[in-house]
């Protein structure tokens, strides 16, 4: 696709904002039960519909779901664009740095030992294991960063981080009984429906304080696309600088893990779309850039694993690693072949 | 005997090689790669045939008591035949001296089926099958990797047989119990992570598992190979309750205990059929649902399946009755809410939900559903054992009768006034 004339980024970015209100509108009417949309109306203007268990399926269901799936696309594409920033590496981004590896081994103890440890089986506990886990492996790598220089070598070490929790993980999983298993294994597919409006403020606050830490580094972070070593003869406080990243991005990743399960791709894939869309790597156009796609991307995801079999629910992480994938290749071939 | 005479032999081939190779280590030879490589080969031939000499020589069947003495041709060996009536997922085939028996549906959308060969040992063992197809039976000793195998095995009366099971924590069962006390059984791990070299210790005559069809979890192709005979056991594809019970029966041909199967499913069909009949008067049918919300999908049974035939034959009116699928539909929390949210009771599944406010935890949404406000929510949780082995998995299967008796006095009381609930229980508040 190229762009005869480049319409102005505001432009641009008011275009993709439009969508993302369209795709909300269309997550709030459509999904498994049928609900007219003149009663989806009454409904969101405060009346009573047709049938009153539909408000409640709205207002309940729909409405926490959809805006649990903005703020999440949103914190995964913050927490990639960062981390392919700071790293130069395109691959990188919240689950090459083993951040979501952390959150499922914390939510596996929980489901996997509570019954051999008698602690209370719930939601709560599952995310609190989830932000305790992804926190400690962050930390870990937050350390590690600060006595390793490259960051490849950090990129290296994320990913063994990554794969020893994975096999902490695996053992958990040999040990427990089938249900246990499976209970497991429901929560890797990913879903957004699990949030109440209980934990939204919770969640949403989470995502709030990493994005802030996230717009405060974006003039530092910006510097560093000329390179480390241009960055640091700029005066760039490496260290520093890896810190506030590294803690916004496990501060994002781990609470979207938390409340939704490992959400694959997102993360990875939507800062590549913005860059060919808005065609530049200013992070001051690609950072509301990302947190606008990275929404819309989540809802169409979500819908899709809704809509696109009738009769089951589609895995939301398969959605969005098959939605993921041929961006992230078709970014590499373009960048590549040309 | 010739058995004996080739084990003889293998075992001195082996010792001399041993012993040759000790010698040319030994010997201060010129170390040669293709000499050390030509006696490694001759090494391991040497132990891949006598491996097969570690089994027990078949031949000696013919010193046991049970085994047929003067085999004559045209005899029927099988006075007592089973007559299946529920069960659909295997068939019994029988010959003079010999039975095929066959399993259909071993799993969910499977390809492959099963078919044994039962052959009474000390007659002759038909031509044209596999070995491994081949047991001899009656069976002397088997390792079961399934619980639901306890309560049959006890009714057939051949528990003392039983010489290892996959777990002890899980036992509820308390003859089980009983032999874990009395040190006869050995623990040889679940089927997805066997301790093989136990149960080729153990040596059993048959292996009792199931399949999942999933290589990983599955038992038997590792069985297979070590040379241990296995025997499928898909009780659980079967819809009904009934016919789940029936798979006693399937049991019972490896034993020769045909009559003795015959005569206890008859007693428990029985007993079902009465309370079943009993119940198809009601006028009213309470409306009940199943299943929970696991991270966004809600796993309902369909209306074809286990839970949907319980719920029929208890007088309730099941809410996803006409979506006919032998499985679980996969739906997801609205769905469910639009149509449940009036149900007047909920059966719970999930283990891990033991209270009314477990419930709430989970999700509080769950408020919205009348049967929660009004608290008749009920899981089949009351016989779990402190390791968190339930009893409704262990001995439900073959207590069909007692789970529907369970189920009627949840939805119709006064239908079963004497009966106290087994299975069964109301979450408290």
């Amino acid at each position: 696709m190229k762009w005869r004339k480049p319409l102005p980024r505001s432009l641009l970015l008011g275009v993709l904002t439009g969508i993302v209100l369209l795709l909300f509108a269309l997550s709030l009417a459509i999904g498994t039960v049928s609900i007219p949309l003149s009663d989806v109306m009454t409904t969101l203007l405060g009346g009573t519909p047709t049938k009153p268990g539909w408000g409640t399926i709205i207002w309940q269901f729909r409405l926490p779901r959809s805006l649990t799936a903005m703020l999440a696309g949103s914190a995964l594409a913050i927490s990639g664009l960062q981390l392919q920033t700071l790293f130069n590496n395109p691959l990188a981004g919240p689950f090459v740095l083993g951040i979501s590896s952390g959150a499922s081994l914390g939510v596996a103890i929980v489901v996997l030992a509570s019954q051999q440890l008698g602690w209370l089986y719930g939601d709560i506990n599952i995310i609190a294991a989830a932000c305790i886990g992804a926190a400690s492996v962050a930390f870990l790598v937050i350390m590690t960063a600060r006595m390793v220089q490259s960051a490849i070598a950090l990129l290296v070490l994320g990913l063994m981080f990554g794969y020893a929790t994975g096999a902490i993980v695996n053992i958990l999983l040999q040990l427990s009984s089938a249900q246990q298993v499976q209970q497991f294994v429901i929560w890797t597919f990913g879903s957004f429906g699990g949030v109440t409006w209980a934990q939204l403020p919770l969640m949403a606050g989470g995502i709030a304080i990493g994005s802030a830490i996230a717009f405060t580094t974006t003039m530092v972070l910006n510097v560093m696309l000329l390179g480390e070593t241009q960055a640091m003869t700029l005066g760039v406080n490496l260290n520093q600088l890896r810190f506030l990243v590294l803690l916004s991005s496990s501060i994002l990743a781990g609470i979207v893990t938390a409340f939704c399960g490992p959400i694959a791709f997102l993360g990875v894939a939507v800062p590549h779309l913005c860059r060919g869309v808005l065609k530049t790597g200013d992070l001051r156009w690609l950072l509301p850039a990302v947190m606008i796609v990275g929404a819309g991307l989540a809802l169409v995801a979500d819908l899709l694993s809704q809509v696109l079999v009738r009769s089951s629910i589609l895995p939301l992480n398969s959605v969005t690693a098959l939605i993921g994938t041929p961006i992230v290749i078709w970014v590499i071939l373009q960048s590549r072949l040309r | 005997m010739s058995g004996c005479k080739e084990f003889q032999v293998e075992i001195d081939v082996l010792g001399s090689l041993l012993h040759s190779l000790f010698h040319f280590v030994h010997s201060g030879e010129e170390f040669s790669m293709n000499k050390l490589s030509l006696w490694l080969v001759l090494l391991g031939s040497a132990i891949a045939v006598s491996s097969c000499a570690i089994a027990p020589p078949k031949d000696a069947a013919n010193s046991r008591s049970d085994c047929v003495k003067n085999y004559q041709t045209g005899v029927d060996y099988f006075p007592n035949k089973i007559r299946l009536k529920d069960a659909q997922g295997f068939t019994v085939d029988y010959h003079k001296h010999y039975k095929i028996v066959s399993v259909n549906r071993p799993w969910k959308d499977a390809k492959t089926q099963f078919q044994y060969v039962l052959v009474q040992c000390g007659t002759p063992t038909p031509t044209g099958f596999k070995p491994e197809q081949i047991v001899q039976i009656p069976v002397r000793s088997v390792v079961t990797l399934s619980t639901t195998h306890f309560v049959p095995l006890q009714r057939l009366g051949v528990l003392d047989r039983l010489v290892g099971i996959s777990n002890f924590k899980d036992v509820t069962t308390p003859a089980i119990s009983e032999k874990i006390q009395a040190n006869q059984l050995t623990e040889v791990g679940d089927a997805g992570s066997l301790n093989l070299e136990k149960i080729l210790e153990l040596s059993p005559d048959l292996v009792t598992t199931f399949g999942t069809g999933n290589p990983k979890q599955d038992a038997h192709p590792k069985l297979l190979e070590a040379g241990i005979k296995v025997a499928i056991v898909a009780e659980y594809m079967e819809s009904t309750p009934l016919g789940q019970a029936e798979w006693m029966k399937f049991l019972a041909v490896f034993f020769n205990k045909e009559a003795e199967a015959e005569r206890s499913f008859a007693e428990t069909r029985q007993r079902y059929q009465a309370i079943a009949t009993q119940v198809k008067a009601v006028k009213l049918r309470p409306t009940v649902f199943s299943g929970f919300d696991s991270k966004g999908t809600w796993y309902m049974p369909g209306g074809d399946s286990y839970m949907a035939t319980f719920f029929q034959d208890a007088g309730a009116n099941y809410l996803w009755a006409n979506q006919r699928s032998p499985g679980s539909l996969q739906l997801n929390f609205e769905q469910v809410y639009d149509r449940a949210a009036p149900a007047q009771f909920w059966i719970i599944g999930s283990q891990s939900i033991k209270t009314h406010q477990d419930v709430i935890a989970a999700d509080s949404r769950y408020q919205g559903f009348a049967a929660v406000q009004s608290n008749n929510l009920f899981s089949p949780t009351a016989k779990v054992n402190a390791e968190g082995g339930n009893d409704y998995w262990q001995s439900g299967t073959a207590n069909p009768d007692l789970l529907l008796a369970d189920l009627v006095k949840i939805f119709h009381p006064e239908l079963v006034p004497d009966h106290q609930l087994v299975y069964y229980r109301q979450l408290p508040k």
